[in-house]
């Protein structure tokens, strides 16, 4: 099976921010968070490089690791979603995350922040696949429809590929080569570094 | 024997990684390191620096407004999930069980602490109606804050797997609820108890000799004291206020992060809180336990306000003498002389 990962080619990134808004309209995710964001690096200096983030679906998931209700689940492709009927808004996702990828939908005076939302790999969530209550919650399960993420898919300078993790590597490890430069693999150490955990199930709980 | 070996391992990772690692990280980095524009004129196609960059929390522009949206990799989370779920939880766990049952070893061996005379039947007034409401609001509030406390900090390695998820998070949101918002309430009424209490609790030269003599809880021996002994006025200064205010201040951090506070602090605020809380949790313990079954007597007076004079005479001499003797009054303000006078006012409940 394959192993989904992301990959942002920061050569090719033009900071365009278009998988930024077909994420959000793929998705329609709640006001006030992004699950993908573009950050520019040296800014207007000569060396400026871009780059596409959103949750990396780690091996070893810190986010999986510190939830005090252990809302999370990996499927057999190594995507990390979570419950939100199960999830208490505590922020600690969001805390243990290097990516910063969890948001949420509210400001949290009283620690109220409603429930975390994060990216998907546009797999949807332990609801249905495709059913009205998962689109609402999670948004597209574009994977159960056999396609890849929709940011990845929109890129239009192919920086950001979205997809089983031997393939991307070696679509840019051919880049890497005919270019002669820009071989680093962003953000790929931290994110998948240690050892894939073992699949885990979805937390058993009452679903419409 | 390796499980052994990486516990202490991780123990002193844990005490030593709280400070430095919080912040220090990014400071190491912007040391002596040349920029990328340097970088590529000596060696054009080489991004070390920028890979330095995306790699330390240093922040660089996004269109996407938020709080530390601009950073890409922050390291510090897996350090406090190294430490929360590592050390924190372990060690955190089995002191506060050993505490317990550290307690009930004491309670074996050496029973509760009783009255030495008979009781005379003559009560005397120990705390006004205002002073015992002071006290059972910090009190109830205190445990509601422990028993949420605990179940997010241990639920799901105890109660998870027992009662199942749906169960599980139902509760973990009750607790988390509750927590955010009885905070606050026990903020407050520390404050309120504080200076109703404070007076009392005032070190006294003949604290000392009662200290030296460990209260005589071991000996058997009458050690006088003023209204509060050193025991209790310690767990005034060092618990309600001290771990009070520690736990507090850092639990507002996390319970109001529409300040934009960074994560780092926040993580800290984490790590500060819980060790306070489960200091907070296993001390209070031992005053509970000495306020209810370990000391004949003791939970009666909070309860209803009253005590007996024999248990005033041994347990706070001074305090005793002084209202006896008129030279200060009864808590609810009425004259300290009337004291005998008034005794016939009965307390609801006796034995
Ligand atoms: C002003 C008082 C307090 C405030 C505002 C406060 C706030 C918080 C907040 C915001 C959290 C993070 C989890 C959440 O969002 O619910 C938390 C966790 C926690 N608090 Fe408090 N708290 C206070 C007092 C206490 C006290 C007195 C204790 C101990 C008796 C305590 C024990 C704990 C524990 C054990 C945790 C769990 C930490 C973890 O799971 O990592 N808190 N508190
Ligand atoms: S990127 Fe963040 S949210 Fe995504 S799996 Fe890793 S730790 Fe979890
Ligand atoms: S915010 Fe929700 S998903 Fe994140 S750690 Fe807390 S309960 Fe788990």
């Amino acid at each position: 099976m394959a192993r989904m990962k992301f990959l942002c080619d920061a050569e090719r990134c033009i900071e365009c921010n278009g998988c930024v808004t077909a994420c959000k309209q793929e998705n329609e995710v709640p006001w006030g968070v992004n699950r993908r964001r573009v950050v520019t690096l040296n800014d207007g200096v000569s060396g400026e490089k871009s780059i596409s983030v959103a949750c990396m679906h780690c091996s070893d998931a810190p986010c999986m690791a510190v939830c005090p209700v252990d809302c999370f689940y990996r499927t057999e492709e190594g995507v990390v979603l979570h419950d939100k009927d199960m999830c208490i808004g505590c922020g600690y996702c969001f805390y243990a995350c290097p990516f910063g990828a969890p948001q949420f939908p509210q400001t949290g005076a009283f620690g109220m922040r409603g429930k975390m939302d994060k990216c998907t790999f546009c797999a949807g969530g332990p609801e249905m696949d495709n059913s009205k209550e998962e689109f609402a919650k999670y948004g597209s399960n574009r994977l159960a429809q056999g396609k890849l993420p929709a940011c990845a898919e929109m890129c239009s300078t192919k920086a950001l590929l979205g997809g089983d993790g031997n393939v991307i590597a070696d679509i840019f490890r051919d880049r890497a080569l005919k270019r002669g430069k820009g071989a680093e693999v962003w953000g790929w150490s931290t994110a998948y570094g240690k050892p894939d955990k073992p699949q885990q199930e979805a937390p058993k709980g009452a679903k419409s | 024997m390796r499980a052994n070996l990486s516990g202490v391992r991780h123990f002193f990772l844990g005490l030593m990684l709280i400070l430095p690692l919080f912040g220090g990280t990014a400071w190491a980095q912007a040391q002596g390191q040349d920029t990328q524009a340097q970088r590529q004129q000596v060696q054009p196609g080489n991004n070390a620096p920028t890979w330095r960059k995306a790699r330390s929390s240093v922040e660089g522009y996004t269109a996407t407004k938020g709080r530390e949206t601009g950073v890409l990799i922050q390291s510090e989370g897996e350090t406090w999930r190294q430490l929360r779920n590592g050390p924190i939880t372990r060690y955190g766990g089995w002191l506060v069980v050993l505490m317990l049952v550290a307690i009930g070893v004491f309670y074996a061996a050496r029973g509760p602490i009783g009255l030495h005379s008979p009781p005379t039947g003559k009560m005397i007034e120990r705390f006004s109606a205002f002073e015992r409401i002071a006290h059972w609001a910090m009190a109830i509030s205190f445990c509601v804050l422990a028993v949420s406390g605990l179940t997010l900090l241990f639920g799901k390695h105890i109660l998870l797997p027992v009662i199942g998820h749906t169960l599980f998070s139902w509760l973990a949101e009750l607790s988390k609820t509750m927590h955010n918002f009885v905070g606050p309430i026990f903020l407050f009424s520390i404050v309120v108890f504080v200076l109703k209490y404070i007076g009392d609790n005032w070190p006294r030269a003949y604290d000392l000799t009662w200290l030296v003599k460990g209260g005589g809880v071991l000996t058997g021996e009458v050690v006088p004291s003023g209204r509060f002994n050193a025991g209790e006025k310690i767990w005034f200064w060092g618990g309600v206020i001290g771990l009070g205010a520690v736990s507090c201040a850092s639990g507002l951090v996390m319970n109001f992060p529409n300040f934009d506070q960074t994560r780092d602090v926040m993580m800290l605020a984490n790590v500060v809180h819980v060790i306070a809380g489960l200091w907070y949790i296993m001390w209070a313990a031992t005053h509970i336990y000495l306020g209810t079954v370990g000391t004949t007597g003791a939970y009666e007076a909070m309860r209803d306000g009253y005590v007996d004079e024999t248990w005033a005479r041994e347990h706070a001499q001074y305090w005793y003498e002084d209202v006896k003797a008129g030279r200060r009054a009864l808590p609810s303000g009425e004259p300290g002389a009337a004291a005998s006078a008034t005794a016939t006012a009965p307390p609801q409940v006796q034995h």
